[in-house]
């Protein structure tokens, strides 16, 4: 275990009935960062993150807070708060009431009571709301009440469970800054569960991506986005065109046998001949021209089925003669020379440096 | 904004409007008609004199029976409420759904039988001669005078509305929001202090309603006093049929009858605006 470890799962397993919602997680949260866990609803993210705050108990393995096993303390014994999707504020307390609330379960008296709630109240700028009801509040402002409740005592570690899905758009923006900021500043550790790329992409520090109660990937943002270890990751993520073939030799070196033909791989590739692989190559690292490159290896002759403009990029959809769509995305300067009416036959290539092969198929 | 009342809208509220008007606002005048008539040789005469109120309102048996009833209805409210509330609870949180159900189900089978049925059964059970003394018997104890007591008037209040609070109670403790009392556990607050601190205070209006009705039914009940207490203290439903037998006096007893609706609606108003309070601030 690493020096500076706070929270470790160690082959946990959390099972419904004949359901299994977590099947062998082992992974480990360090100390002050801002851990991301990412998946689809289902994917036992939410599962994972309630364990640790000790509302649900594993049925097997061991998870671990400061090196110390805690499966068998209860919630009400453990610093490990939570941010709930609903918020969960009470509802019959006003807003310093319910940041008041973790204090004074402690025991601690009248007045520090207060003022270590004025403080967060101050920090989260919702002193003028003291007195109000909840649910005069809007969302924004509930959210940071939340935040306010779980943070006023302080703790090594904060859970949060989608909190930021129920607000608008330009919100959420705003709320992910604020997140983000509270975290660096305060150095507490923050187990964030979202379904959102977004969200995980721009403020975590690691990323965990969970599917069927596994995890496929743990990374940085970049590591994941710029070399998903398995196709289900590239698939998720969505920001790739992906080749499935066997892996062949081509003489030099290894190549990938594909539908839309024969596509070299980067060098360096390390796969066994015969395997099942999947190429993927990042959208924007995906280029289009009007005639064959001269030179180039991985050239696919394709169609243009339609385009979607947001800002300044440009999302092209095409079609290979096998009927796979691959999308393509760039600045509006770049696409300035191509013809892309609906129809229009072009070519998608790439540099082989760029793709990058995962095992699975 | 108000919406204008259609033929249909009218259609479909004037039954509930006729039976409004023929069985609670036409008798409740005439009670109060009633109450300023005079009598005069065990024969009524429509007057308009208030002696009746002025005559009630001067005896000391008067006032008695007003704060015994009301005093026997609060202890039934609160005695209830407070039995009530564990059953509640378990059958809301401790149960699955489908043995919830079940619960629910037994708690409408005591409706099934006649409430005076009820009581009467109950003095098989509390006489000198009866279950509980004879049990009590056999290791030589008693027996203990338990029927024709206070006591006994309370568990005939019991008999009346537990099964009735207890539902609604446990309606209010149904739409709490789990994820509050997890939250209530996540900030360290323990099972009990849970209750405590969140359980209850989420389902106030609820806990309010219940006991407001368990003291409305216990406020005006005639049965459990007299079949269970004996008459003894009396009660202003027992004062009521006393003052009607006692020389055709129906207007005294209109004058208590609507001492008793005008006291239960102040409770009533007092305790929804209680429930309520902070809801809307």
């Amino acid at each position: 275990m690493q020096r500076d470890t706070l929270v470790s799962f160690e082959g946990v397993v959390k099972r419904f009935g004949d359901f299994v919602a977590v099947q062998k997680l082992d992974f480990e949260i360090r100390k002050g960062e801002f851990l991301a866990i990412m998946g689809s609803s289902g994917c036992g993210k939410t599962t994972t993150l309630r364990m640790l705050a000790g509302l649900e108990g594993p049925s097997e393995g061991v998870i671990r807070l400061s090196g110390k096993p805690i499966n068998d303390l209860p919630t009400w014994s453990r610093d490990t708060p939570m941010v709930w999707q609903s918020l969960a504020l009470f509802p019959f307390l006003n807003v310093r009431e319910n940041v008041e609330f973790a204090l004074k379960m402690r025991g601690v008296g009248k007045v520090e009571r207060r003022r270590r709630a004025e403080q967060w109240l101050d920090r989260m700028q919702i002193t003028e709301f003291a007195e109000r009801n909840i649910s005069q509040l809007s969302g924004g402002q509930r959210q940071r009440v939340a935040l306010a409740r779980s943070l006023v005592v302080e703790p090594e570690i904060l859970l949060l469970d989608e909190p930021l899905s129920a607000l608008d758009a330009a919100l959420k923006v705003r709320m992910q800054s604020v997140l983000k900021n509270l975290q660096r500043e305060t150095g507490i550790t923050f187990v964030y569960v979202t379904h959102s790329q977004s969200e995980a992409f721009s403020m975590a520090d690691r990323v965990v991506i969970m599917s069927r109660g596994k995890i496929e990937q743990i990374g940085t943002p970049q590591e994941i986005y710029r070399t998903p270890r398995t196709r289900f990751v590239a698939d998720f993520l969505g920001s790739s065109n992906l080749f499935t073939g066997k892996v062949r030799s081509d003489g030099q070196g290894l190549a990938l046998d594909t539908p839309v033909g024969q596509l070299a791989l980067a060098p360096g590739a390390t796969n066994d001949i015969g395997d099942t692989a999947t190429l993927t190559v990042l959208d924007t690292k995906t280029h289009l021209s009007i005639s064959a490159p001269t030179g180039s290896v991985n050239v696919v002759p394709v169609r243009v089925i339609g385009e979607e403009f947001v800002g300044a990029t440009a999302t092209l959809y095409l079609e290979t003669a096998h009927g796979q769509e691959i999308r393509v995305q760039k600045g509006h300067d770049e696409l300035a020379d191509l013809p892309l009416g609906t129809g229009q036959s072009l070519y998608a290539w790439w540099n082989p440096q760029d793709s990058h092969l995962v095992a699975e198929a | 904004m108000r919406r204008p009342i259609t033929l249909y809208g009218l259609t479909f509220s004037l039954p509930l409007l006729v039976w409004q008007i023929l069985f609670f606002v036409f008798p409740l005048l005439f009670l109060v008609a009633l109450s300023f008539w005079t009598v005069k040789n065990f024969t009524m005469r429509p007057d308009f004199d208030t002696v009746n109120w002025t005559t009630m309102y001067g005896r000391a048996v008067f006032w008695q029976a007003y704060g015994t009833t009301f005093a026997l209805a609060t202890a039934a409210s609160v005695l209830t409420s407070t039995l009530a509330f564990p059953c509640a609870y378990a059958i809301a949180f401790k149960l699955s759904d489908s043995a919830r159900r079940w619960a629910v189900f037994l708690m409408v089978i005591p409706f099934f039988t006649s409430y005076l049925v009820r009581v009467y059964s109950w003095q098989i059970f509390l006489s000198d001669n009866g279950i509980i003394n004879v049990i009590l018997g056999w290791i030589g104890l008693g027996p203990f005078p338990l029927l024709n007591t206070v006591g006994a008037t309370m568990i005939g209040y019991l008999t009346l509305s537990f099964p009735l609070v207890v539902l609604l109670q446990l309606f209010s403790l149904v739409f709490i929001e789990r994820t509050l009392i997890e939250a209530a556990h996540n900030l360290r607050c323990g099972r009990l202090r849970t209750v405590f601190a969140v359980v209850i205070p989420s389902a106030r209006v609820g806990l309010v309603i219940a006991a407001l009705f368990c003291f409305i039914l216990s406020f005006g009940d005639f049965v459990s006093p007299v079949y269970l207490g004996g008459g003894e203290p009396t009660t202003l439903s027992i004062l009521i049929t006393d003052t009607t037998k006692s020389g055709q006096q129906w207007p005294r007893a209109a004058v208590i009858a609507l001492t008793m609706i005008g006291t239960l609606m102040l409770v009533a108003f007092a305790a929804v605006k209680f429930a309520y309070k902070g809801k809307t601030r």
